[in-house]
């Protein structure tokens, strides 16, 4: 069996990784656990899997609150699907791969609702809840991005998984992850020399 | 910024901190939702199972409604006709049957492509077109109406059972599932015609045997499509979406 990481005491403290650690290290041991109704190994997985998915959602131009109920319908389908999860093969492919559905379904609904609302007068500007402790470039630039090039960029460098791991959670296979990691590449680093050009 | 500086702002990015209070909130909601009445699951079985189980289904309706109809088709076919019928339906089978298999569980694999799809709505025309002849469309409806018929009415129990099967998984997107579904039932609906009519004729084979293939894969795509627009009404996350605060 894998090596855990440590767990804090604190039952509601995201699990901290060390700079040296496997991203999946421990979760197969933790969602096999959670399959035969292990609590303290189901508490485990959502302490070190909510941070990854609540940053998932997040950078994908989601308000904290879209982002907060995301992760949890995510939660809320990993439940009813845990039966579907094999064991030994890769967790956050399987959890990413229902996390992107939710985010799916969602995004088409509220789609399908702003196309029935009329805008009856103007909103005041809502304050917005800055979910992280410093704000980066990384909105700006990934917002040019076509989203399944977006998708990508962020579950290979945000939430830290391979390329194969991707293939799984986007239905896709590695080739097409590549090359859309390629043109996403590509296509960033035209925008930041268009900066620095107009600097 | 530089284009050398997209690396590092990538990394950072990754390792940018999320305020404690928000990590904590999600975990919260989850702990609450998730730990509340935890009961075993017990895991699905293997895919190799699962890929036996569709095809049974697929083989046992066509083989036991043609036995009861007759297998009078079976008995005018050629030996070349026959195998090269029966295997291009066996190939076919096994590509929607793995198509279903995948999209019982998430991460299940690459999806198909619409190139496989393609191959496999031309495969029967090209194939019916050089094992068989007559081009002559007298009695063209008359003779093709009972055909449709009895192929659908193959296609829809089996598709029952098909879709029985997959609801043991967790399929995320119910039209492409059903679209695997609905193909895989159809084939079992051709499978039983090619046994059952002694009709040869190309143009009645083209038309209707193959028509129940893709009327059940429209129908099982059609099904599917519904099934997931009513889970996304389901869904709770869209009145928090951005816009809709």
């Amino acid at each position: 069996m894998t090596p855990s990481p440590r767990v804090p005491e604190d039952s509601t403290a995201p699990v901290r990784l060390s700079p040296g650690d496997e991203p999946s290290l421990g979760l197969e041991a933790w969602m096999a656990g959670y399959q035969m109704a292990d609590e303290a190994a189901a508490t485990a997985l959502i302490r070190k899997v909510s941070p990854l998915l609540l940053r998932f959602f997040l950078v994908q131009a989601a308000t904290r609150r879209f982002a907060e109920d995301l992760v949890q319908e995510t939660w809320i389908r990993v439940h009813r699907a845990r039966h579907t999860y094999r064991g030994g093969e890769p967790v956050l492919p399987w959890i990413f791969a229902i996390a992107r559905h939710a985010g799916l379904d969602s995004m088409r609904k509220t789609r399908r609702v702003e196309f029935r609302e009329t805008q009856v007068d103007v909103l005041p500007p809502v304050a917005s809840a800055e979910p992280f402790a410093s704000s980066g470039d990384l909105d700006a630039l990934l917002a040019g991005l076509p989203p399944a090039q977006r998708e990508v960029i962020v579950l290979l460098k945000i939430s830290g998984m391979t390329i194969e791991e991707v293939a799984l959670a986007t239905s896709a296979s590695a080739g097409s992850v590549k090359q859309k990691a390629h043109r996403a590449y590509r296509r960033l680093r035209e925008v930041l020399s268009r900066r620095a050009r107009s600097q | 910024m530089k284009p050398d500086d997209l690396e590092q702002i990538l990394a950072q990015a990754a390792q940018r901190e999320l305020l404690p209070d928000a990590q904590r909130a999600a975990i919260q909601r989850a702990q609450r939702t998730l730990l509340a009445g935890l009961r075993p699951a017990k895991p699905l079985a293997s895919p190799r199972w699962f890929l036996l189980s569709f095809i049974a289904v697929c083989a046992g309706f066509a083989v036991s409604i043609a036995a009861i109809l007759g297998m009078h088709g079976l008995h005018v076919l050629g030996a070349v006709q026959g195998a090269a019928i029966f295997t291009a339906l066996l190939a076919l089978a096994m590509l929607a049957a793995v198509a279903c298999e995948r999209a019982m569980r998430p991460a299940g694999g690459a999806r198909l492509g619409w190139q496989a799809w393609l191959v496999a709505a031309i495969v029967f025309p090209v194939l019916f077109s050089l094992v068989f002849h007559g081009y002559s469309t007298l009695n063209f409806v008359h003779e093709g109406i009972p055909c449709l018929v009895a192929g659908l009415a193959v296609s829809l129990p089996t598709g029952l059972i098909v879709a029985l099967i997959l609801r043991r998984g967790f399929v995320m997107e119910w039209s492409s599932a059903g679209l695997a579904a609905g193909t895989l039932s159809g084939l079992a609906g051709l499978a039983m015609l090619e046994l059952h009519c002694p009709n040869l004729k190309a143009i009645h084979v083209i038309s209707w045997h193959v028509a129940v293939v893709v009327l059940a894969g429209i129908l099982g795509w059609g099904i599917g499509w519904l099934a997931d627009e009513r889970r996304r009404k389901r869904t709770v996350t869209a009145a928090a979406a951005p816009g809709n605060a």
